[in-house]
């Protein structure tokens, strides 16, 4: 008897071996090749370039830092809507910063602050509210993008040190971005973070079963906010890097970025239900946005298309996501 | 003359795979009385309610109404021959409004030249006729979500009398109901029994069941073991029918000794109350080597106590002693940090975590508690975790294929024994047990009492709630009868006896 309970929960972690853990290991991966092979096949003139590898990393890299925060929103089964005011808010204000004549690397360790300054705000919202995320991040998408159009005067700032935009820009061994070096060095950070640390492992168990992680004595409300704050200080990060790539403070900037973030995190594998997710994932999922982006550009379609197939993806990837944990 | 007989029960049974829910159980409704049902938990009310609400289909035997034989009845059925089961979970919907409760799925509907409308005039008149024989006095367009739990069940029998039901099945229509509200159910029973339908109405409340009831059935093991009329039995007599001729001896432990006063006081709750008078000025002492357990009726409010003891929900005042010293438990954290432990009664929603694997699940605590290694910030030991989860696997003969199985494909036992293991791997001193088999297999139950008798005996601090009083008298040295907030009798274990706590647990107002 025992033994035949036995041979039956070993040939179930076989079965899942072969689908659902092959999927979460290499399925986004899997997307992406796809992706690239496309192009490659489409356009080999233009994709078999150096240029190319560069300018895929650099479009990822914003999207990629936007993610990485809105993927822990996401871990704790809520989720961040504010982050493209985040990144417009944080660039305006650096931008403003130095155009007020502070040194650019103060300016922008003080807008990546103020970012994490704006998640806080929204924990602190959502712990004292009891609301849901949802309810109050769209409440403060709202408010930070009327705050950016108010300081700027609805118009956009420039005129900061160019050793700014050039330092940003820089491709170091004239091949690899910079941005890209900070997105994939946040990238690491946050996964150290998660594999390793209590905190990691908190928050995961926070997303699995909120009501459990509150009887095992883990701080719901401390742990809501420390969220909160990594996606608001990744959101900053982004801002002051899109400020140096586009070389200037638009108030409209990163409008519906928050949009791409959920979907490179959910494309990723990470669960809306909370509790599962890899940042390995997510950086993958970002470079399927940037590679997106980069290839519409490349087989010269219209911008308006790459909406639809983004839209396509997303609900393509979540159902295959529902789908595999049905299965089991 | 008799009155007449509306429904009568032929010898019914009914089986589930494993299990005989109802072996032979006859009785029948008669025209305007109150029919009692009484029975421990298990006894299989329940099962005979659905077989009269045409949910479950009996196994054997007949349901005859009006003089006509079902071998089975569908809920159609019940519906149209009038039977109407009042669930203690009611079925309103709350953001409706009362008028469209009482009608949901049958509109009054006023025909127009190419479509039906809602003829709202008609529903109003309709419900406050309906209302009115209910005594609810309330505007029926009010959204039921603003109504109390006496009115929502007024509104159920309102629905009831919406659809002319002859008879109708209350299930623990009191649990939750204050003195007042119960006063006014009876007055609103005692008019549909004028009007001569007929009442069946469970409970455990035996002042209350004195008081309303004109017969009474008294169910043991799935059937009838007598029908009485009220006025002619007392209520020693309805325990000593419902636990039956033969207590059950077997599951007690009888090397348990008795005079826990002189053992060192390990863990202490003094004058606990909580805001919504679920706990009112609780006080109790635990002794080493002691099992205490807490006996009482569902919604008594043991669960509701643990969650004071243990931080989970607010405390109005009271102290809680570990060793004589005073300890703080605002929160789980405070608690946990102090010693004190909690197998919570759903192990789904409140135990385990889904998405990580057993190991995670039982090294959890250790890296919360800040056992190893600087905070919240400090690192995952996995040396540590791994060594953490294989102790508890041994100590606790958890069955698994290795500790890195997701904890979704254990057992109910198996995964009760991981919760218990994270506990123990904190170094947990008083453990707390809500329910701690529920929903567990026989042999499993076994085990864990075997486990929670260990950890006594090892010097841990045992505190279980249970609503299963074999398992109360199987496991525990005192038994503490909690009856709306409050410890109304101590037992030990020598005195405790199934009649007893039952007789104090449902003793009720004794004014």
């Amino acid at each position: 008897m025992k033994g035949e309970r036995n041979m039956a929960s070993k040939e179930r972690a076989k079965e899942k071996l072969t689908f659902n853990t092959l999927w979460q290991r290499f399925g986004t991966f899997g997307i992406l090749i796809l992706l690239l092979a496309i192009l490659a096949v489409a356009r080999p003139g233009h994709f078999f370039s150096v240029s190319t590898v560069t300018q895929i990393l650099a479009q990822s890299s914003v999207n990629i830092l936007i993610a990485l925060g809105e993927f822990f929103a996401i871990l704790i089964a809520g989720i961040d809507l504010s982050v493209g005011s985040v990144v417009a808010l944080t660039g305006m204000v650096t931008a403003q910063l130095m155009v007020a004549g502070v040194h650019p690397l103060l300016s922008l360790v003080l807008g990546v602050l103020l970012g994490g300054v704006l998640g806080l705000i929204n924990g602190v919202l959502v712990n004292r509210t009891g609301l849901h995320p949802f309810i109050i991040t769209l409440g403060t998408q709202a408010i930070l993008r009327g705050v950016t159009l108010i300081i700027s005067n609805s118009s956009a700032v420039f005129g900061f040190p160019a050793s700014f935009t050039r330092t940003i820009s820089v491709n170091v061994f004239g091949l690899v971005p910079l941005v890209a070096i900070i997105a994939l060095l946040t990238a690491v950070v946050l996964s150290f973070l998660t594999r390793q640390t209590k905190l990691g492992r908190n928050i995961y168990a926070l997303g699995g079963n909120r009501e459990a992680a509150w009887y095992a004595g883990i701080n719901v409300k401390l742990h809501t906010l420390i969220v909160f704050m990594i996606s608001g200080l990744c959101a900053g990060l982004a801002g002051v890097v899109l400020l140096g790539r586009v070389g200037s403070a638009e108030p409209a900037a990163a409008t519906g970025f928050e949009t791409y973030a959920i979907a490179a995190a959910i494309i990723g594998g990470t669960s809306f239900f909370g509790g599962k997710g890899k940042i390995f994932g997510v950086v993958i999922g970002g470079f399927i946005i940037g590679v997106i982006n980069f290839g519409m550009n490349l087989l010269s379609l219209p911008s308006t298309l790459q909406q639809v197939v983004m839209g396509a993806l997303i609900i393509g990837s979540v159902a295959l996501d529902r789908f595999v944990a049905n299965k089991k | 003359m008799q009155a007449q007989t509306l429904v009568q029960m032929k010898h019914v049974r009914k089986e589930f795979p494993g299990v005989t829910a109802l072996s032979d159980m006859s009785f029948d409704i008669r025209a305007g009385e109150v029919h009692v049902l009484l029975g421990e938990n298990g006894a299989g009310k329940s099962t005979l309610m659905k077989i009269l609400s045409g949910v479950h289909k009996p196994t054997s035997g007949s349901v005859v109404i009006d003089g006509k034989e079902y071998k089975s009845l569908t809920p159609h059925d019940a519906n149209r021959l009038g039977i109407r089961v009042i669930y203690q979970e009611l079925s309103v919907i709350p953001t409706l409004s009362i008028r469209e409760n009482l009608f949901v799925g049958r509109l009054p509907v006023k025909k127009r030249a190419f479509f039906h409308t809602v003829d709202y005039g008609e529903m109003q008149r309709r419900a406050e006729g309906l209302l009115e024989k209910v005594g609810l006095h309330r505007d029926a367009r009010t959204p039921v979500e603003d109504l109390s739990i006496s009115e929502k069940q007024q509104v159920e029998i309102a629905k009831a009398l919406a659809v002319d039901s002859r008879v109708i099945i209350m299930d623990e229509p009191t649990a939750s109901l204050t003195h007042e509200e119960v006063r006014h159910l009876f007055a609103v029973i005692r008019a549909l029994k004028a009007q001569g339908r007929g009442i069946v109405f469970i409970s455990h409340k035996l002042p209350e069941i004195m008081e309303i009831g004109d017969r009474v059935t008294v169910l043991k093991d799935g059937a009838n073991v007598g029908t009485k009329q009220i006025a002619d039995v007392t209520a020693d007599d309805l325990v000593t029918m419902m636990v039956g001729r033969q207590i059950r001896k077997n599951y007690q432990n009888e090397s348990a000794p008795d005079g826990f006063e002189q053992e060192e006081v390990l863990f202490e709750v003094k004058g606990l109350s909580r805001r919504d008078g679920k706990a009112r000025d609780v006080s109790f002492r635990l002794h080493k080597g002691e099992i205490l357990g807490f006996a009482g009726l569902v919604g008594a409010g043991r669960s509701e106590l643990m969650d004071a003891v243990f931080g989970a929900a607010p405390k109005q005042s009271g102290q809680i002693l570990l060793h004589g010293k005073e300890i703080r438990t605002k929160s789980p954290y405070q608690a946990i940090r102090n010693g004190l432990a909690m197998v919570t009664e759903n192990r789904r929603e409140t135990g385990f975590f889904h998405n990580f694997d057993i190991k995670q699940n039982i090294s959890l605590l250790p890296f919360v508690k800040t056992a190893r290694g600087g905070g919240t910030l400090g690192l995952i030991d996995r040396r540590f975790e791994k060594r953490c989860a294989e102790q508890q696997r041994k100590a606790l003969r958890i069955k698994c294929a290795s500790v890195n199985q997701p904890v979704t494909e254990l057992s109910g036992g198996n995964q009760q024994k991981v919760i218990l293991g994270r506990w123990l791997a904190a170094q947990s001193e008083i453990l707390i047990f809500d329910e701690p088999t529920k929903g567990i297999d026989v042999g499993s139950k076994a085990e864990i009492y075997a486990l929670m008798r260990e950890l006594a005996d090892s010097g841990k601090g045992v505190l279980v709630v249970s609503s299963e009083l074999p398992e109360l008298l199987a496991v525990c040295d005192t038994i503490a009868v909690y009856r709306e907030g409050e410890i109304v009798r101590v037992f030990p274990h020598s005195a405790a006896t199934e009649e007893n706590i039952v007789l104090a647990a449902a003793a009720g107002d004794t004014e």
